[in-house]
């Protein structure tokens, strides 16, 4: 078993709620128990073929997957349910109750993210953390703070053994 | 009673009285009506005087909140914690926070621009005298912001004195609000961010007026010169000056010196960031060749330094690091400082003789001077430079490790991560490591053009091992070929040229200006500038560059050899390639807009900044690009475009400003707008779709930059061809057909015309739209109407029969 809760040194102060560290078990049991998850995924998943398999696997497990970046043109043909959306627009339209989500099914309750510039998804998490009441899960390979569980610091192979735990207990 | 002007009296019978009578109420009205001009409701408007307009915005583009720190520590009641939307002691919740909190980057940004402005305008009055003519090319509408602002049309240099003073005490009303026990609301925060923006274009409009008018910068040159760019083209072997800045009012001295006093060949002149632009604009008017090298952005400041090729470095203002002097004196380049706005504790040696000076400072009596006498300045720099290359280079300076000691510092790394945890981009510095022990330094060199130069690796590693001069030192055999060519600024869209271009602008048949301005902090290095603008330029799209980003694009070439302002022409047409200049140059992007509302659709544009917004925002497809934007600066030029209604996307570094301003497609009733013609409600397209947002890459942003050039006006060619560079470059960069590329069609005729029939059935199969197929027409099915005669407009004061 994978402990991905040792490492969670913040790199940069946010403020006092700071995400809980999770197990890939665990990780995997909420995003099951989940009723309309989204799995987001950015363009660094790009840098990395196992990085792209593993997130369609958990695509083909039945969650809908919003591509962002260009993250969606690994995505495509792959047999998921994916959808390409800016970053920035869906992280708005999460906190917005009239937003439908982008299948016009209605909205998320747990939004998981995977592939993102640490930086970048930093900032989209601090607008859910604070103006939202998303369950946001960060399964990357850095302690994200602004998430509301998240893997710690982890090094690359080590997050792919998490992922690989996470894909079993869905 | 005869009217009282302006100016100084004497009165006869009282000897020595002289009374001065400066600003007189209801004056711009009346020089306008005896110029002819009719002044529109708002000149000079005070904060709330366009807040209509901005509330009407901001109820499409809704502020969005990212922060970067959930607390604030703004007085002493605090910190308090705003996290989920909380209020602080004060009674201030997070929104309004986040809001002031991008007002005060914004008007930092303003101020930034407007005392370099000040500054500049003071010293050429000085010079040249306050009755000195604007003159900046073939134009009668020189001051496009400043009219639709102010209400002023600026004839001479004391003219744009009064332009300052409101400039001026705009922003200190302003930063008055960010006080603890002001404004509440974050939608009123909001609306004065708009306005710091719009201050602001005016603020740079006035700086570049007054040096070009001055300073003998081209003027509106379409054949403005090509000047050398890169780290790769300064010959080391000459004694080498440095200058960093922004504000070439110093400068000039330097320049002409060294062209007086014979020293043009025997002189190295390189400049990093917009000093370097407006060094190489000056006095090339009329033929004239460019006087310096452009080294670079930003990003090269530290790695130039720690090159240890500059002799002496001078330093202006803005985006100069403030540890130049500390970074400096490990190698004995001596520092000269000579702006007000950086002194570095240096002593202020304005007052003494060159001699003195130089003196002092070769034999390191001191590490640098504050020099504020400009004629000092000129004599001393460069004589300092002749003199400091032989010292140095006696003294046999050692800045870089050498290729031995970068095995020994790459097994001095124990793996921590801590570099690349503290590094912005998150580069990957422990594999280069890894490699270097085995001598393989490839993976420095590919860290070279992704890094950004700010060092902080260097703090972060407990094994003080020195990352960026690794890096710098590893991809030397790079920076040598670091070599390009730059069309030097060439200001102002002349009149004439709005004459000819505006109609396709608004007709969509150009499909759109990109204009990519702002700094250098790029999430994937700097060849992404060149790949959007040659990919756009193909297209043919008005590409239109500023600042650092009008360098970095000069650093690349085609497979001929050829950079893209030698291949592309440089008009103000469809397919054509601008570099306007440096940073304050960017009000002649938004200056163009206006221009097209005035010149091409005779609105009038003096002080009416709502109407002239409105046309922009219907009308004119243009989207801002700031792809590596970090400063203050960057964030007050994009908001003053937002106020306009001109959209911005920046790199995913920008969502540091935390507040972006994002519309929500699906939501139809905020894509309604008002026809003039009777006042009636007409739907319009999602777009632009935002007026601030990220983007992550450019794949993802180039389907993003033609989707949001659509304008309600496009008629159907002009739609045609937007839609087809939306779908193409979708279908190009992201792998697929975009999802509401359907939203956009009014008609049939709005299709490409080679995929009409796969598109219809499309629209038929997938929309339910009615296809009568004989005639291959669009039955029913679309939201909107194509007209070319409509009035698209926000505000309902401009339909017919509401005034
Ligand atoms: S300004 Fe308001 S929110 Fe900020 S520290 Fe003071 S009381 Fe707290
Ligand atoms: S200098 Fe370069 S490698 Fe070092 S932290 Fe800054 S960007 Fe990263
Ligand atoms: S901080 Fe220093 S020791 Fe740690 S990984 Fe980076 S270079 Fe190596």
């Amino acid at each position: 078993m994978v402990d991905t809760t040792k490492n969670t040194l913040i790199y940069t102060t946010s403020g006092r709620k700071v995400a809980k560290p999770v197990n890939p078990n665990v990780a995997g049991k909420m995003i099951s128990k989940a009723k309309r998850p989204l799995l987001v995924v950015g363009a660094e998943l790009l840098k990395d073929e196992k990085l792209i398999e593993k997130a369609i696997t958990i695509a083909k497990k039945g969650i809908p997957v919003a591509a962002t970046g260009h993250s969606i043109t690994a995505l495509v043909d792959k047999d998921i349910d994916v959808k390409y959306i800016n970053i920035h627009s869906l992280g708005t339209f999460l906190g917005d109750k009239n937003w439908t989500g982008l299948d016009g099914q209605g909205s998320y309750d747990t939004v998981i993210f995977l592939g993102h510039k640490k930086y970048y998804l930093d900032q989209v998490l601090s607008g859910i953390k604070n103006f939202t009441d998303l369950k946001a899960l960060a399964i990357e390979r850095h302690f994200m703070q602004n998430a509301t569980l998240s893997f710690g610091n982890l090094k690359p192979e080590v997050h792919l053994e998490a992922l690989d735990e996470l894909i079993e207990n869905l | 009673m005869s009217d009282i002007e302006t100016g100084k009296f004497s009165i006869d019978e009282l000897e020595n009285v002289q009374i001065t009578i400066g600003k007189i109420v209801g004056a711009i009205e009346k020089k306008a009506k005896e110029e002819g001009v009719e002044v529109g409701p708002t000149p000079k408007p005070g904060i709330s005087g366009l807040r209509d307009w901005d509330h009407k915005l901001l109820s499409r583009y809704q502020p969005v909140y990212t922060p970067v720190c959930d607390q604030c520590c703004y007085c002493t009641f605090g910190k308090c914690d705003l996290g989920g939307n909380k209020e602080g002691a004060c009674g201030i919740n997070m929104e309004a926070h986040q809001a002031r909190e991008t007002l005060l980057r914004v008007i930092t940004g303003a101020a930034a621009h407007s005392a370099h402005g000040r500054h500049i305008l003071h010293h050429l009055i000085d010079i040249y005298g306050r009755d000195k003519a604007i003159d900046v090319g073939p134009s009668n509408l020189v001051a496009p912001n400043t009219q639709a602002v102010t209400g002023i049309k600026p004839e001479t240099l004391g003219d744009l004195e009064e332009v300052m003073d409101y400039v001026e005490e705009q922003i200190n009303q302003l930063l008055a609000t960010v006080h603890a026990g002001q404004e509440g609301a974050a939608i009123d925060f909001e609306s004065k961010v708009l306005h710091g923006g719009m201050l602001d274009h005016v603020g740079m409009e006035v700086s570049d007026l007054a040096q070009m008018s001055c300073l003998g910068m081209p003027k509106s040159d379409t054949e403005a010169p090509l000047v050398e760019i890169g780290m790769g083209c300064i010959d080391s072997k000459k004694p080498v000056l440095l200058v960093i800045g922004h504000n070439v009012s110093g400068v000039t001295y330097i320049m002409d010196y060294i062209h007086d006093h014979n020293l043009d060949d025997k002189i190295e002149l390189g400049g990093l960031c917009c000093t370097a632009i407006d060094m190489t604009r000056y006095k090339v008017e009329n033929g004239g060749q460019p006087r310096a090298k452009v080294i670079g952005t930003l990003a090269k400041e530290l790695k130039m330094i720690r090159s240890g090729v500059p002799d002496v470095i001078v330093v202006d203002e803005q985006c100069v690091r403030a540890d130049v002097l500390e970074e400096a004196k490990k190698l004995s380049i001596p520092v000269i400082t000579t702006n007000e706005k950086i002194m570095y504790g240096l002593p202020n040696r304005s007052k003494d003789s060159a001699k003195d000076i130089i003196e002092d400072l070769s034999t390191f009596k001191d590490p640098g001077a504050l020099i504020l006498d400009y004629d000092t300045l000129g004599e001393v720099a460069p004589e300092l430079a002749i003199k400091m290359s032989k010292i140095r280079e006696d003294m046999g300076i050692k800045a870089l490790p050498s290729d031995e000691e970068l095995q020994g510092l790459s097994e001095k790394c124990v793996q921590c991560a801590a570099c690349e945890m503290d590094c912005p981009a998150n580069l990957p510095i422990m594999a280069a490591m890894k490699a270097g022990v085995d001598k393989d330094f490839s993976k420095f060199e590919e860290l070279h053009d992704v890094c950004i130069g700010c060092g902080r690796c260097d703090q972060a590693c407990p094994k003080d091992i020195p990352v960026l001069d690794m890096i710098e030192q590893a991809s030397r055999k790079i920076i040598r070929e670091e070599k390009g060519l730059m069309r030097a600024g060439r200001g102002q869209i002349s009149d004439p040229e709005i004459r000819e271009e505006g109609v396709n602008l608004v007709l969509g048949t150009t499909p759109g200006i990109i204009a990519m301005v702002g700094c250098s902090n790029y999430p994937n290095g700097t060849r992404d500038l060149y790949t959007v603008a040659d990919e756009m330029l193909k297209r043919n799209y008005i590409v239109v560059m500023s600042g650092c980003s009008a360098m970095d694009l000069g650093m690349y070439k085609n497979e001929d050899g050829q950079t893209l302002y030698e291949k592309y022409p440089a008009k103000f047409l469809a397919g054509n390639l601008i570099n306007v200049g440096s940073c304050v140059s960017n009000s002649h992007i938004t200056g163009t807009a206006i221009k097209v509302a005035a010149i091409f659709a005779q609105r009038n544009v003096s002080g009416n900044y709502e109407e002239i917004a409105d046309y922009i925002t219907n009308r004119i497809g243009a989207v801002g690009v700031a792809w590596g934007a970090y400063s203050q600066k960057a964030i007050a030029i994009g908001s003053g475009c937002n106020r306009l209604g001109i959209p911005v996307v920046v790199g995913p570094h920008g969502s540091k400003y935390r507040r972006a301003l994002i519309g929500k497609p699906y939501d139809e009733a905020a894509w309604k707008v008002y026809d003039a013609r009777d006042g009636s409600e007409m739907p319009i397209p999602s777009s632009p779709e935002f007026l601030l947002t990220t983007a992550e890459s450019v794949e993802e942003l180039f389907p993003m930059l033609a989707k949001n050039c659509i304008r309600p006006s496009d008629n159907n060619m002009g739609r045609m061809i937007k839609l087809t560079h939306y779908m193409e470059l979708s279908q190009k960069y992201l792998g697929h057909m975009p999802e509401d590329w359907y939203k956009f069609v009014r008609t049939e005729t709005d299709l490409p015309l080679a995929k009409r029939e796969q598109l219809l059935k499309i629209l038929e199969a997938d929309h339910g739209w009615e296809i009568d197929w004989k005639r291959k027409k669009i039955i029913s099915g679309p939201t909107m109407k194509s007209d070319v005669s409509a009035q698209p407009t926000n505000v309902k004061r401009l339909c017919k029969g509401e005034c």
